[in-house]
């Protein structure tokens, strides 16, 4: 604390001589490039601009809170041109900071001809030196395993989150006030970002040498998959699968492992990878596909996830566009029926999501011996897929529902007048809406139709919604008969400028019973709502507007509000007037909010403000389902806040209507609970500030007296 | 608690006085003039005017009688409270960036910024009190050059004759006002620039807010940080607020780019803490950009703060802030 | 000398008819002027009162119509408490006595109970959800072991 006399004493520390020390400081710095980045697209300049370009870089790097001093770049000259070799060596002030200016600027847009490309530059050092660093793989000893599920049996039933803020990731327990806490937490845990898997069951991080799964209580490491510079993840929806892409085509170095867990010579030159997550071994590699065949002036854009799973994890599919689908068998990874299904002028393909009486149904299949199935039970149906090409000279655009693995056309339906078609699930699998925009015959303005598919129903029956709007938002209420759309005629809409914020109205749809037609249920009109996020328990949901530099506004609607009273059952048809259950039940406002998410139970909603879109009041609240704020914290380079998924409940639908049933008795313990807890909290709060207050007052009337003693001297 | 509004600044504000009674508020600008204004209805009395430079800052004597002001035109000048009239200029090498009375009126403390081979340099003046205020000395009763990291704010202690800093590496400080003699200090008070020191009412206590975020409440005796607020903005400006057991903290990042700042419009907000607590307790919004100042009225009635946007908005409190008892019945000794 | 003063006195009495004549001339004038002054003055006043009448029927005309559009509100405001149910339809008939104010306060008071009745089904739904969930957890917990061990 205090130091006495330090003039004199900093003083003397200048006339120390520091140099022998920081000569060795140097040496240790140049052996650690850890905080050195390579940004490749720089515009190729002469030296004459070199101040220009750099003050330009040091200022885009500024915007992310990066200071960069132009000393600090190390720009590469062509002696034979005399210009710039286009990319450039910057040294930031630590490692961290390094990895946070790759995920902060790559891909960054310089201006409109240099986009950034940037990689660490020990990254670029890790590959020039692949062969040195090679690893022998451990022979792997038996331990037993942890139960991958404990999570979900937390005596007080909470939830899990993760949060990546600068390299810092933390798993946390979100219950009450006094039960949240941090579960797990590890600095440089990954170095990209952090995926749960779709059940929840394990964490994935991206790592410059592939990817790793963590899971279980301690968060033990389960397993590698070696792909280097991967960058996209995607899990199989029952978790035995997973596929990885990088944008750096596969390279074998000579010497590189070999095994079932590696890359071959005849994965060269592949981007993408389909690994088994309980052996780890290497199905199958592809190279990426584009799009951007037709119009190769077109941007190149990949579809991500790029390989498409069935609902039971058996099939795998991937479309060259204007040419096939090709459906590969799980686990051989063998083409299907040893050759790809041919459609002219195919785009995009979506499996049809299993629903829970599709699971039940295959539960009980794989129960009883087969053959011995009694008449009355249901067969399980056939994994489908859904598939639309467009038009071309004469032909009408068409929407195809195939089934595999017998390859069956179920339906098909032409459209006409068609620009683009998207493809959405109901998550149970018993709906398909067909988005199609559509242009007037002289193409000047484009509307909308929602062609909604009855996948159910015998025939499967078609039912058109037109609208005169863009949709620009489509959303199934999960297990419901609802969805809701955002549509605009915003003439900024498809310009967007800064500052502008597009002008929307927001419709929920809802199926009528007995017509088997869909009917506008409400519209809410002038907003600027572009996002839906339903409650995965359907009936509430959340309408935000993201990405805008102007509005920010989160709101909390109920879509069964007063059917509330009645009891509401399942497929229940209230009386009441029709859309009268709509109801508003709160606002809130994040600034520059990025990401909304429901928590799995549908009671809480995650807003977050990532630092990879922007780098204002980085951070993450969470509020309760009616728009009240639990917590808020606003944290400098914030990046990721994702909730643990939970698998289906392993209660069975009679043991949950009991529970319901039974409501009352539980209720009662859990009041019980809950008032202990806020007394508890309370008590303990109480207590904390009358300690502060009794120190601050011991402290101030000591002080008091001190001071008075002091200045009357 | 509906703001009143002082529209009588073109650019931003850079220090707001209240004088002992509180019914004076003291401002002064980027835009060269210092207003003053009758605290509880916001009508202009009048404004000081001869400086030809940003005004950085402005203190009052207890008995409203002289005011002092320091200004990027480097002088120091002494004004007739009541008339206006400037009475002496004292010209220095450079900027003056703080100054401050002493408790007995009878000198001021200011400090002049470092640039063109001149060192930051702290000068206490004796005030000549007798006449009309003309006959003052040229020459400072002392001056000394503090080392290492520059003040950026200052005042008189708890005591005559001791000289209390902030600085610009977050460091605060004591030093004999005589003999110059650093007597005390804390190097890690703040991790970054110290914006504002305010002392409480006796002097024993002084919150400090820092560009570092935070706002810290120190023992004027050993330095010692007390009370750490946290927040999530680099902090301009903090006062304490008498009777209640709150201090006011101001700031705000200035938004990086014009298509940011709309939403924000009028969201800079003044923010209460609970001293003892180190909790937020509250906020008020108005401002359009970051807030520079912030003074409480001395009975803490009222306060007022001064932004970047040149205004001044003055808050008279309702009934309910002094009747409101948020954590019950525990209530600190001021 | 007898017709110099007959003269003289001819002169006086021809002076004095001039006088009185001039007199009644200006005595004349003068109440013509009076008389013209009072018409003005009645015609004034007279213009005054037309002025006030109208002022009068003016502030009558408005105050009228304040109380009507008042009335007006106030059917349109219990009409709506009506259809909102915070008062009764036979309390319409009592309309004359009831004013603005007493209806705004009833209106006051039926938002504050909306938003009271709002904020307690928000409560009851908020709860009945946390429990459920709950209590699905609650009973999940064993099965989860068993999952392991299967």
């Amino acid at each position: 604390m205090p130091v006495p006399n330090g003039i004199s004493h900093s003083a003397e520390e200048d006339d120390i001589d520091y140099s022998d020390i920081e000569a060795k400081y140097r040496v240790e710095m140049e052996e650690g490039f850890d905080n050195i980045i390579v940004v490749d697209g720089v515009p190729v300049i002469d030296e004459l601009k070199l101040e220009k370009l750099l003050s330009k870089i040091c200022k885009e790097f500024g915007k992310k809170g990066l200071t960069v001093k132009a000393s600090s770049i190390h720009v590469p000259w062509d002696k034979t041109t005399g210009k710039s070799k286009g990319y450039i060596f910057m040294e930031l002030q630590s490692p961290e900071e390094a990895i946070y200016a790759q995920n902060a600027m790559h891909g960054h847009a310089f201006d409109s001809k240099h986009t950034f490309a940037v990689n660490r530059f020990s990254d670029i050092d890790y590959f020039a030196n692949l062969d040195e660093t090679y690893e022998e793989p451990q022979a792997s000893t038996y331990v037993p395993k942890e139960h991958l599920r404990a999570w979900l049996a937390d005596p007080q039933g909470r939830d899990q989150y993760v949060t990546y803020r600068n390299d810092q990731v933390a798993v946390h327990w979100h219950g009450k006030p006094s039960q949240s806490e941090v579960a797990y937490e590890k600095a440089n845990w990954t170095e990209l970002y952090v995926q749960w898997s779709p059940q929840g069951t394990v964490l994935a991080t991206l790592h410059r040498r592939g990817i790793i799964l963590y899971g279980g209580p301690s968060w033990k490491e389960l397993i590698r998959f070696a792909h280097p510079l991967v960058k996209l993840m995607d899990f199989s929806p029952n978790e035995q699968y997973l596929v990885t892409w990088s944008n750096e085509p596969i390279v074998v170095p000579e010497g590189a492992p070999q095994g079932p867990q590696y890359f071959s010579p005849e994965d060269e030159g592949n981007t993408i990878a389909v690994w088994d997550i309980k052996t780890g071994h290497l199905l199958r590699t592809f190279p990426t596909q584009s799009n951007a065949q037709d119009d190769p002036n077109a941007k190149k854009q990949m579809q991500w996830p790029a390989l498409k799973w069935s609902g039971d994890d058996k099939y795998v599919a991937r479309v060259t566009p204007g040419q096939q689908i090709s459906v590969y068998e799980l686990p051989s990874m063998a083409l299907l029926g040893k050759k790809s299904v041919k459609i002219e002028g195919v785009v995009d393909f979506e499996w049809c999501p299993l629903g829970d009486k599709d699971k039940d149904e295959m539960e009980r299949d794989a129960k009883t011996p087969s053959g011995l199935v009694p008449g009355k039970a249901k067969k399980v149906r056939e994994n489908m897929l859904v598939y639309w090409t467009p038009e071309v000279a004469n032909q009408p655009a068409r929407v195809t529902l195939m089934s595999f693995p017998s390859r069956s056309l179920l339906r098909s339906k032409n459209l006409f007048n068609v620009t683009e078609c998207k493809l959405y699930w109901q998550n149970q699998g018993d709906f398909l809406c067909v988005k199609v925009d559509r242009h007037t015959k002289t193409k000047k303005s484009i509307f909308c139709n929602m062609e909604i598919f009855r996948v159910r129903e015998k025939d499967f029956p078609v039912e058109v919604v037109e609208l005169k709007d863009t949709v620009t938002d489509f959303s199934w209420e999960p297990r419901g008969e609802r969805f809701a759309i955002v549509s605009s005629n915003d003439p900024n809409l498809g310009n967007p400028g800064p500052g502008v914020t597009i002008k929307t109205d927001v419709s929920f749809f809802q199926l009528e019973h007995g017509k088997g037609d869909f009917k506008l249920l409400k519209t809410l009109s002038g907003r600027t709502s572009n996002t839906i996020r339903w409650s995965p328990r359907g009936r509430h949901l959340v309408l935000a507007t993201v990405g805008s530099s102007t509005k920010s506004e989160l709101e909390f609607w109920d879509l069964d509000f007063t059917a509330e009273d009645a009891g509401r059952r399942e497929g229940q048809t209230f009386k009441e007037e029709w859309g009268s259950g709509i109801q508003i039940l709160g606002t809130a406002d994040h600034y520059g909010v990025t990401d909304v998410e429901w928590d799995p139970s549908g009671r809480y909603l995650a807003t977050s403000a990532s630092a990879w879109r922007h780098t204002l009041e980085n951070g993450y609240a969470i509020w309760d389902f009616r728009g009240q704020e639990i917590e808020k914290h606003i944290l400098d380079r914030f990046k990721q806040f994702l909730w643990r998924p939970r698998p289906r409940t392993l209660l069975t639908k009679e043991q949950q209507r009991l529970i319901r049933k039974n409501l009352r008795e539980f209720s009662r313990a859990f009041d019980e609970e809950d008032i202990a807890e806020e007394s508890n909290v309370s008590a303990e709060l109480i207590a904390h500030r009358k300690r502060l207050v009794d120190e601050w007052n011991a402290w101030r009337s000591r002080c008091k007296k001190e001071v008075a003693d002091e200045r009357r001297k | 608690m509906r703001p009143i509004l002082l529209q009588g600044h073109e650019r931003s504000l850079t220090q707001i006085k209240f004088n002992a009674e509180g019914d004076l508020l003291f401002t002064c600008s980027k835009d060269h003039i210092i207003n003053v204004w009758y605290s509880h209805n916001g009508e202009r009395l009048g404004t000081y005017d001869g400086h030809n430079g940003t005004v950085w800052t402005v203190d009052v004597d207890s008995q409203s009688h002289f005011l002092i002001s320091g200004s990027a035109d480097n002088t120091l000048r002494l004004w007739a409270v009541a008339t206006g009239k400037c009475l002496y200029t004292w010209e220095l090498p450079t900027a003056v960036k703080r100054v401050a009375f002493s408790e007995d009126d009878d000198q001021v403390v200011c400090i002049t910024e470092q640039r063109m081979g001149h060192q930051g340099a702290i000068r206490i003046f004796d005030i000549n009190r007798e006449g009309d205020g003309t006959d003052q000395s040229e020459e400072p009763s002392s001056m000394f050059n503090p080392v290492g990291s520059k003040p950026t704010v200052c005042t008189f202690a708890h005591t005559p004759g001791m000289i209390l800093t902030g600085h610009e590496s977050g460091k605060v400080a004591l030093f004999d006002a005589k003999t110059g003699e650093e007597v005390n200090n804390n190097e890690r008070a703040h991790m970054d620039v110290v914006t504002d020191l305010q002392l409480s009412p006796d002097r024993s206590y002084f919150i400090t807010s820092s560009k570092d975020k935070t706002a810290r409440i120190h023992d004027t005796r050993t330095l010692a940080v007390l009370k750490t607020l946290q927040t999530e903005t680099p902090l301009n400006s903090a006062a304490i607020a008498p009777n209640r057991p709150y201090v006011l903290l101001g700031g705000g990042q200035e938004a990086m780019s014009v298509t940011t700042t709309s939403l924000r419009q009028g969201k800079f907000e003044t923010r209460f803490w609970h001293k003892v607590f180190e909790e937020e307790v509250g906020r008020v919004k108005g401002h359009f950009g970051p807030i520079n100042t912030i003074a409480v009225h001395p009975s803490g009635k009222t306060y007022a703060s001064g932004g970047e946007d040149g205004f001044v908005r003055v808050h008279h409190f309702d009934e309910s802030y002094f009747k409101a008892k948020p954590y019950g019945d525990i209530e600190p000794e001021d | 000398s007898e017709r110099k003063a007959l003269q003289v006195r001819r002169a006086i009495v021809a002076r004095r008819r001039e006088l009185l004549s001039e007199l009644s001339v200006r005595k004349e004038k003068e109440e013509a002027s009076r008389r013209a002054e009072a018409s003005r003055r009645e015609k004034d006043e007279e213009a005054k009162r037309a002025l006030e009448d109208i002022r009068r029927k003016e502030q009558d005309r408005i105050r009228n119509e304040i109380a009507s559009i008042k009335a007006e509100e106030a059917k349109k405001l219990a009409a709506n408490l009506i259809k909102v149910g915070g008062i009764k339809a036979v309390d319409l008939d009592q309309m004359d006595n009831v004013n603005t104010d007493d209806l705004m306060k009833i209106h006051v008071a039926q938002l504050e109970k909306e938003k009271k009745e709002l904020s307690e089904r928000m409560r009851i739904i908020s709860k009945r959800m946390d429990h459920t969930e709950r209590a699905y957890r609650k009973e999940e917990r064993p099965l989860v072991a068993e999952d392991y061990e299967r």
